[in-house]
């Protein structure tokens, strides 16, 4: 990376004293309390580097307009496909000095360092992604980030910013991959998006880790007036992960959607902690997490759909869903509100409970064994999830990925 | 006479506890298509679920053997595996899986290998036709939205793709009208042979008009009370079960 300039040293110094000043995260906190930050490698001496088993094969570009790819936090130079004219994807440390008006009112806005998961990712992160698409542009092939651990460091720091301008519409994929590692990693990223008036995001983040990764991820997006943000996780890979993803309602008339799946196998741990904020009037928000939890492994959801006084005509849902494939298996699911406007339709839900007999028996009379029949209701499950991703080609790597890890 | 696909003695199934078949003798030889008439709650479908595997469906006396093999001893799916197919009465929804990839499963599963992708789709291009479904019915999602025509439809189709050794259609005329039930009895009858036997199961003679049977057996109290040629089932057309102390009729009720 560039030197920074000095705008963005300061934030970074700032972020670096934030994590000396702040308070030593226990585990004990009511926020913490499912997944201990030590259990994230956020607390005590940084990871040293672990052996790693087998390589990541990286899919084709083919299908996407650019791709960011660092491994270890280290950029490949970038590939540029096809890009319109006034868009930019670029690295985000150069961002800082190149397009200095453009990333510094908004970096570190929707996603500060004033806590610690916040400051931990301000003062070290080096995987870094901008994208920019301007007024009216129309960008119809993804452009795609993919942040890689070999194992050979103890941490990846990875920061995704991303403007949308007026009417303007992308999609961008976030990828976190890694080949199975002999001992714990530490990962943490942020993406901040910002979609301005009657513009258009997609954001897919896909977790598919190998073995060993601890990952904190935020995700953050804010929707202006008419704006559509559409938010959707996948994770399936990782030791310990969670993830935070949280809509901003910036902008009456706005449409926010953080849609999500995650199938925890084995010994792993996933949190996901979904917020939409109502912000303005008149703006629609839907939060749908559906997972599924087999072996011994254990899922957390808690969302929390937030209406602040000032923002009436709210239409907001929430949804959590899990499925417990196996005896042994653990899905805890904290439905909250907070409505302090009065006129507002909201609703959620939360439901843990296991796959239905009659679809098992149904299946397994066609002669599918019992477990197969299972998974294959899970990948139905999850089709309301991945149906959402507009590219028909991720929607079927990430429904094979899926698949792929109980093969 | 060739040894007979199913036999089953004095078999007694209990469902949460409540026995249902108290004793059920019956015995269908490979290739031959039986009918199984009741009146409600005669025990019917208990015995169709109950051959299918059904957890919810205890055997607690008597035995099936299938091809020879104590069906007992098997989870539904090896039932399944070894040439046992049931056509639901209510076929279950599963949202979100195709109707192609849940074919493709049972196919595989049930042949034990995977059939190479071409050949499936010729094979499901071909039964598809002849059960009257449109191409873009295999990317619906399995049993979702479909009429009741369909799903009996999607039924007969299974078992045409699956080439089971013996079907049990539990009331798959249930609810059809005339051409829907035309188009499955075609479907049963194009595949009836000697490698493949039926038991039909109706409360109703109106599908043995289409798909004629060589035996008729009628169940009554979770026993079978009489059993006779298709003549037998004629008769029940006039006179319904009243002879075995229910006053429900036999004849179509629509």
């Amino acid at each position: 990376m560039a030197d920074a300039p000095a705008w963005a040293a300061e934030a970074r110094t700032t972020a670096t004293a934030n994590l000396d000043a702040l308070p030593v995260l226990t585990g004990m906190e009511e926020e913490w309390r499912f997944t201990p930050p030590a259990d994230l490698a956020m607390t005590g001496p940084e990871p040293s580097g672990a052996g790693a088993t087998g390589t990541v094969v990286l899919p084709a570009t083919e299908g996407r307009s650019a791709r960011l790819a660092f491994t270890d936090g280290v950029p490949a130079p970038a590939e540029i496909i096809d890009l319109p004219d006034g868009v930019i994807v670029s690295e985000l440390g150069q961002a800082l000095i190149d397009h200095e008006s453009l990333v510094r009112p908004r970096l570190y806005s929707l996603a500060g360092f004033d806590d610690r998961p916040g400051a931990l990712n301000a003062a070290h992160w080096d995987a870094g992604t901008f994208v920019y698409v301007p007024r009216g542009v129309h960008l119809t092939l993804p452009v795609e980030t993919v942040l890689t651990a070999t194992g050979a460091t103890g941490r990846v720091f990875g920061r995704t910013l991303i403007i949308v301008e007026e009417g303007a519409k992308a999609t961008v994929v976030d990828r976190y991959v890694s080949p199975d590692l002999d001992g714990p990693v530490q990962a943490s990223s942020v993406v901040e998006m910002f979609v301005a008036e009657g513009g258009e995001l997609e954001h897919v983040s896909y977790i598919g880790w190998g073995s060993g990764m601890r990952h904190h991820a935020t995700i953050r997006a804010s929707t202006g007036k008419d704006a559509r943000a559409r938010s959707v996780n996948v994770t399936l890979g990782g030791d310990v992960v969670r993830v935070e993803p949280t809509m901003y309602c910036h902008g009456s008339g706005s449409d926010a959607r953080a849609l999500g799946m995650y199938f925890a196998t084995g010994n792993q741990h996933f949190e996901h902690r979904v917020v939409s904020r109502h912000e303005a009037p008149q703006a629609y928000s839907n939060l749908l997490y559906k997972g599924a939890i087999q072996d011994t492994a254990h899922t957390v959801f808690f969302g929390n759909l937030v209406v602040p006084p000032g923002a009436p005509g709210t239409d907001a849902y929430q949804t959590n869903r899990n499925l417990i494939l196996t005896e042994g298996a653990r899905a805890d699911t904290i439905p909250f509100l907070e409505i302090e406007t009065a006129e507002v339709k909201c609703s959620h839900a939360g439901a843990v409970g296991r796959v239905d007999d009659e679809q098992v028996f149904y299946l397994m009379s066609r002669g599918v064994p019992e477990l197969e029949a299972k998974h294959l209701i899970v990948y139905g499950f999850f089709q309301e999830v991945l149906d959402q991703i507009s590219f028909g080609e991720l929607r079927d790597e990430l429904a094979a990925a899926a698949r792929a890890k109980v093969r | 006479m060739p040894d007979p696909i199913l036999k089953i003695t004095g078999l007694e199934v209990a469902v949460d506890n409540t026995p249902i078949l108290k004793g059920v003798d019956l015995e269908v030889p490979q290739g031959e298509v039986h009918a199984l008439m009741g009146p409600n709650g005669s025990g019917k479908s208990t015995l169709a679920y109950a051959l299918a595997g059904h957890p919810r469906y205890e055997i607690t006396g008597g035995s099936v053997l299938f091809g020879g093999e104590d069906l007992a001893e098997m989870a539904a799916d090896e039932r399944a595996q070894k040439g046992l197919f049931l056509a639901m009465q209510y076929p279950v929804e599963v949202p979100g899986v195709s109707v192609m990839n849940f074919l493709r499963t049972a196919v595989n599963a049930s042949r034990g290998e995977e059939i190479p992708v071409r050949e499936f789709a010729k094979l499901f291009k071909e039964k598809s036709a002849l059960l009257q479904f449109d191409p873009s019915f295999s990317d619906r999602y399995l049993n979702e939205g479909f009429s009741g025509g369909e799903k009996k439809r999607h039924e007969i189709l299974q078992m045409a793709l699956l080439e089971p050794k013996f079907a049990i259609l539990d009331e798959t005329d249930s609810g059809l009208d005339v051409d829907a039930l035309r188009i499955v009895s075609e479907g049963v009858n194009a595949q009836r042979g000697p490698d493949l036997g039926c038991l039909i199961i109706t409360h109703y003679t109106r599908i043995l008009r289409y798909i004629t049977p060589d035996v008729v057996h009628v169940m009554f109290e979770g026993r079978i009370a009489q059993t006779g040629g298709p003549e037998l089932a004629e008769h029940l057309e006039d006179k319904g079960y009243v002879e075995f102390g229910s006053h429900e009729p036999a004849n179509a009720p629509n």
